[in-house]
């Protein structure tokens, strides 16, 4: 949903308001112009790896954006990301437990720490940033303590999420693909998650509307962390290795992506296909980059200009608007 | 016509003062995007003059005070203080030249002392340079008993009740030294006594030379404070005129072009009891109880903080209650959050719009659905479509001025866009909806259609709370009237006892 | 009997709200606490070697804090100050040692770029106006990646000359602690007493009020950017000259560091509170915490868990007795 959306604007004007739209094309372009330049690129092998280390990332990115949609963000998924795989992979490893419990039991700890924050933030009233920058500490520390220093010989019925293939695909794409369906549907055109919008743009109008907004922040919040715990499961189950480092730096990563793909932090823009565009577009500069033999300290440097760029223009374009 | 006794003989201009402008407008104009906010605005002030300037919302009388205090540049014309033709740049320089505005919004700093405040910028220094606290101080506590306000200078403001922030806001322009001292609606969240006090300072700066403007949708302090009137409508000056020439009814007229409209009374409400409460309490009222009838328009007048909002609050769950309890249709209720409140079909319009009543960068449709969002979707999924339709349709009946319902609503005006809150709940239709100052901010000509707005629903069979500050309102529309002091109810009248004179003592707490 | 401890009950709630909300002597009360507990469970803690140490390491770190206070103080943070401390130790390093600079202009050039940076920030935020959280993030990125450029695997083998100014001592304490000392005093006395830097608690408060009263703040944002990237350069060159070399990892997760111990002294992420002595108490409970939990021999997950949970805390009972105040 776009409040920016006028019915009497030209096509072109829409598409460049439609953020999602505009870096489609965008990534398109790179991408054909890419494929002319780097051989490397238009293969099948780094096309699949690149849909393969995006799928983690757009999941978590998808529960960000639901996050920055309401006004809030959650610095933790990074660490919970982490914490998933190390709770399934100790439970597995040091305490013979079935996967099937593993996984679930750290899906359970992880949603509680999602509704952790939520109660935290909107029912206590402790600032997001600090709340989520606190938590995210917390939770590395918790899972550098049960992963250790990483923890191999997982059980075959766990690799199996992440090993096998459909359609001559690896499996995690697919969870991308489901998961990006599901939650395209229910952002766009569920009467529960168009509220999010309304407590993004004015939490207490949303409020005295009648939309209970502690439950829906908590819940948000749930989500969020929930599909950073089943990202972590992918990638653990893909890498058959827990490592307590995953996911560090996740949270910028995914934040940046969102911002990009037209959230704001204020609240009430954005939408899950701008997610899964910012997070392919980030996703592709650094296919690009990785390439292009350009060094991995180059990467940030672009990204961060990019953001820097993006925003800024935002930024211009938006004040010229309203003088 | 209700008159101060205090001071209604003081009030009137002193015929013989020689009178040079102050400051004079020639031929102000400025226009934004799509609309002429002034168009050749030209008339004068004299020193130690009071006056008042009206218009509707939106005739520009904002503008023109953002024009003086240099936040605004005119495209054409110019302003002359004391015959010099000048340019104020920004509001600094108005300063430096004397002029100070007590603004609508709030312009103090919580987290900081009154002291602090009164002096924000211009702290007094030591010869180091450093800022000398106890010069401030001393100060500060000058200003405040020259305007009978008791504070510690090392208060901080945001622990102050809005009524007492209100009068530091006063005492920081008094501190500046003015020439000039623009007033916007300063009386709106100050009690009955602390408008005394201001009048008083307000008669006092005038018999030292110093020009005050002030602007008021309260035409009754007009005609007690002002020397003169100027009245502007859609950006365009009407004219000038002594208060002693002219009556409420030929102002009203000089701002919409047309009579006061009155409303006509007709009784329509049945016997049963919707509402009933009982001892409700909080910290901000005690001991509440009153009922509400099926179809009944229902008044709560009082004075600014006297806490009828904060009942309206504690009712729907919007804060928390000690003590009391609610019946609903004689049913006992526990009402823990609006959602709740809105679940047992009760609605609570706010008092402010802008802030806690609309989602201003969404569109008109999407405010107008935003509490009924289960009509216009189908076993959760939403319909655009029937959103646009719906919208339209409210747009429609409720008159509501805007090119089309895509509109973002921040674009509206003041009038259009309580229409806008309004459609909203008409959408929700609840059993019983409590507005919080209906017309507050509104321009005369929609007042009316919000009139009769609320008229159509108590008909239909809404029963109705009407919270409001504004004393005709409610003796117009009010089938019966509740009157608050001080956080609790002092008073219950019915239509036909009711008069200004009654519901006044009542809310000054006399008995 | 009962009634009386009603009225004791009472009285204590007050007296701890109060502490509460002075955050200054919450926390000296809190340090003295650690000292009391440490000194008694563990020897090595209380010794005038440790205790030095302590305070050494920290008072870099606090260089940092001041600056993210006056930031805080007027409602916006700075994410990227731990890549421009790394920043200025790169530069500093690559003129000394690649160029052949002499140190004292070397410095000059390394913080002088960090102040730049600092304008390039504050312009950025306040000017064009977009959100601070994102530009810091943006160019923690940058930076960061810019300093890795430069610096490569690491910069060592400074010269001694360099080395002088972290090194030695005056008084018996080292170098470091008394620039921490006279920066603390300049800055306190500025925020307490001049018009100029009292304009930051305005801002901070209601940034619309500020601008009415006359304050530009574009201006005063612009100034407290650059004076926090400054003050970030600063102790980068002091942290290298202490270290003697530049990594490229040097500052990593100094800002959130930084926010946390303002936030400990008594800042809010809304602006208009906090002064200078809370962001150094902040900062040396912080850095006591640390050492109380290398000497504990505690790993350095749990020394993660314990700062955070703390900061959580803090934060927490603090939105409680908000909460508690209103309704």
């Amino acid at each position: 949903m776009d409040s920016n959306t006028n019915v009497n604007t030209s096509i072109t004007r829409r598409i460049l308001q439609s953020r999602s739209a505009f870096l489609g094309i965008i990534i398109v372009a790179l991408s054909i112009a890419a494929s002319f330049i780097f051989d490397a690129f238009s293969t099948m092998l780094n096309l699949k790896s690149f849909l393969l280390n995006l799928s983690c990332n757009s999941i978590v990115a998808i529960g960000m954006m639901i996050l920055l949609i309401s006004g809030a963000f959650d610095l933790s998924v990074g660490s919970v990301f982490g914490l998933a795989g190390c709770i399934a992979g100790n439970l597995m490893f040091y305490h013979q437990a079935n996967w099937i419990l593993s996984v679930f039991i750290a899906l359970i700890v992880c949603i509680g720490i999602g509704a952790l924050n939520g109660t935290l933030i909107s029912k206590v009233g402790v600032d997001p940033l600090v709340a989520t920058l606190a938590m995210m500490g917390l939770v590395r520390g918790f899972a550098l303590i049960i992963g250790g220093t990483g923890i191999i010989g997982l059980p075959d019925g766990f690799l199996k999420i992440a090993d096998s293939k459909l359609l001559h695909m690896r499996i995690p794409i697919w969870y991308m693909i489901v998961i990006i369906i599901i939650f395209t549907f229910l952002v766009s055109k569920v009467v529960f998650f168009r509220k999010y919008y309304y407590i993004g743009v004015n939490e207490k109008a949303a409020n005295l509307t009648g939309i209970n907004v502690v439950k829906m922040r908590i819940i948000s919040f749930m989500i969020a962390s929930g599909l950073a715990a089943v990202a972590g499961i992918i990638l653990t189950s893909r890498l058959t290795v827990a490592l307590s480092s995953s996911g560090e730096g996740l949270e910028l990563r995914v934040i940046t992506a969102c911002i990009l793909g037209g959230a704001s932090l204020s609240g009430g823009k954005g939408s899950v296909m701008g997610a899964v565009m910012g997070t392919i577009f980030v996703a592709l500069i650094n296919n690009l980059m990785i390439i292009a033999k350009v060094g991995s300290y180059w990467q940030s440097v672009v990204i961060g200009s990019i953001l820097l760029i993006a925003v800024t223009a935002d930024a211009v374009l938006n004040k010229s608007r309203a003088e | 016509m209700r008159t101060y006794d205090i001071y209604h003989t003081s009030c009137y201009l002193d015929a013989d003062m020689q009178k040079k402008p102050y400051i004079a407008f020639h031929g102000i104009t400025k226009t934004f995007p799509g609309v002429k906010a002034l168009d050749d605005i030209s008339f004068d002030i004299s020193a130690g003059e009071v006056h008042a300037i009206v218009g509707e919302n939106g005739a520009g009388k904002s503008t023109l005070i953002n024009v003086v205090a240099g936040n605004y540049h005119p495209d054409s014309g110019h302003l002359e203080i004391n015959g010099d033709q000048v340019r104020i740049r920004n509001y600094a320089e108005a300063l430096d030249m004397g002029i100070s505005v007590v603004y609508q919004e709030r312009s103090l700093v919580p987290n900081l002392s009154v002291a602090e405040n009164i002096f924000a910028d211009r702290q007094p220094r030591t010869l180091l340079g450093f800022i000398n606290k106890k010069k401030m101080c001393e100060e500060t506590e000058k200003i405040c008993e020259s305007i009978k306000l008791e504070v510690q200078p090392n208060t901080l403001v945001g622990s102050l009740i809005p009524a007492k922030q209100q009068m530091v806001e006063i005492a920081k322009a008094l501190s500046n030294e003015s020439e000039l001292l623009i007033l916007d609606e300063p009386t709106a969240t100050i009690t009955e006594k602390e408008t005394e006090v201001l009048f008083r300072v307000i008669k006092e700066l005038k018999r030292r030379g110093i020009c005050v403007i002030y602007i008021s949708h309260r035409l009754l302090e007009i005609l007690e404070i002002a020397d003169r009137v100027t009245v502007l409508k859609d950006g365009k000056y009407v004219g000038t005129h002594n208060i002693s020439d002219v009556k409420i009814g030929d102002i009203v007229k000089m701002m919409v072009g047309r009579d006061l409209y009155t409303e006509k009374y007709k009784p329509s409400y049945e016997k049963d009891i919707v509402l009933k409460v009982k001892g409700l309490s909080s910290k901000r009222f005690f001991n509440i109880n009153f009922f509400l009838k099926k179809g009944e328009i229902l008044g709560f007048a009082g004075l600014a903080g006297s806490g009828r909002t904060e009942v309206a609050r504690g009712i729907i769950g919007a804060d928390s209650i000690n003590n009391g309890e609610i019946y609903l249709f004689n049913k006992l209720v526990d009402i823990k959050n609006p959602e709740v409140a809105i679940g047992y079909g009760i609605g609570y319009l706010p008092e402010d719009r802008k802030e806690q009543g609309l989602f201003l960068n969404m569109a008109v449709s999407n405010n107008i659905v935003s509490g009924s969002l289960q009509i216009v979707s189908k076993r959760h999924i939403i319909k655009e479509k029937e959103i646009t339709i719906i919208a339209n349709k409210l747009k429609e009946r409720l008159n509501i001025v805007c090119p089309n319902v895509m509109t973002r609503v921040e674009q509206l005006s003041g009038g259009n866009q309580q229409k806008v809150v309004f459609a909203k709940w008409l959408l929700v239709d609840p059993k019983i909806l409590i507005v919080d100052e209906p017309t507050r901010g509104v321009d005369v000509g929609t007042k009316s259609e919000i009139y009769k707005i609320i008229r159509e629903l108590s008909s239909s069979g809404t029963s109705i709370i009407i919270i409001s500050s504004d004393l005709p309102e409610i003796l117009s529309i009010c089938d019966r009237i509740y009157v608050m002091h001080n956080k609790r109810i002092t008073g219950e009248l019915t239509r036909n006892e009711a008069t200004e004179e009654k519901i006044m003592h009542y809310a000054s707490g006399i008995n | 009997m009962g009634k009386f401890f009603i009225l004791n009950n009472l009285q204590v709630k007050s007296t701890v709200k109060k502490l509460l909300q002075n955050r200054v002597l919450f926390l000296l009360l809190l340090i003295f606490i650690i000292f009391l507990f440490a000194g008694i469970a563990y020897d090595t803690f209380v010794t005038e070697n440790n205790i030095k140490t302590v305070i050494s390491n920290m008072s870099i770190d606090a260089i940092v804090t001041i600056g993210m206070m006056i930031l805080l103080i007027s409602g916006v943070f700075d994410l990227s100050v731990g890549s421009v401390l790394g920043f200025s130790a790169a530069i500093n390093a690559v003129l000394i040692e690649r160029a052949g600079f002499n140190p004292v202009l070397s410095i000059i050039i390394a913080v002088v770029s960090c102040i730049c940076i600092g304008i390039f920030n504050g312009v950025v935020i306040a000017k064009i106006g977009v959100n601070h959280l994102i530009v810091g993030l943006a160019m923690l990125g940058v930076v960061r990646g810019v300093v890795m450029l430069i610096v490569g695997a690491g910069i060592t083998r400074l010269p001694d000359s360099f080395l002088v100014i972290a090194d030695s001592s005056f008084l018996k304490w080292k170098l470091p602690i008394w620039y921490l000392v006279i920066i603390a005093a300049i800055f306190s006395i500025l925020l307490r007493k001049t018009v100029f830097f009292r304009r930051y608690y305005y801002i901070g408060g209601n940034e619309k009020a500020a601008a009415l009263s006359g304050i530009n703040v574009v201006t005063m944002r612009v100034i407290s950017y650059a004076i926090s990237a400054g003050l970030a350069g600063i102790s980068g060159i002091f942290l290298s000259s202490r270290l003697a070399a530049a990594i490229p990892t040097l500052g990593s997760g100094l800002e959130l560091r930084a926010i946390t111990a303002c936030i400990l002294g008594g800042a809010s992420l809304n602006g208009g509170y906090g002064n200078v002595l809370g962001a150094v108490l902040g900062t040396l409970f912080m850095g006591l915490i640390n050492n109380l939990m290398i000497v504990s021999r505690a790993s350095i997950s749990w020394q993660r868990i314990v700062i955070s949970g703390i900061l959580l805390l803090a934060v927490t009972l603090d939105a409680v007795i908000k909460k508690s105040g209103v309704d």
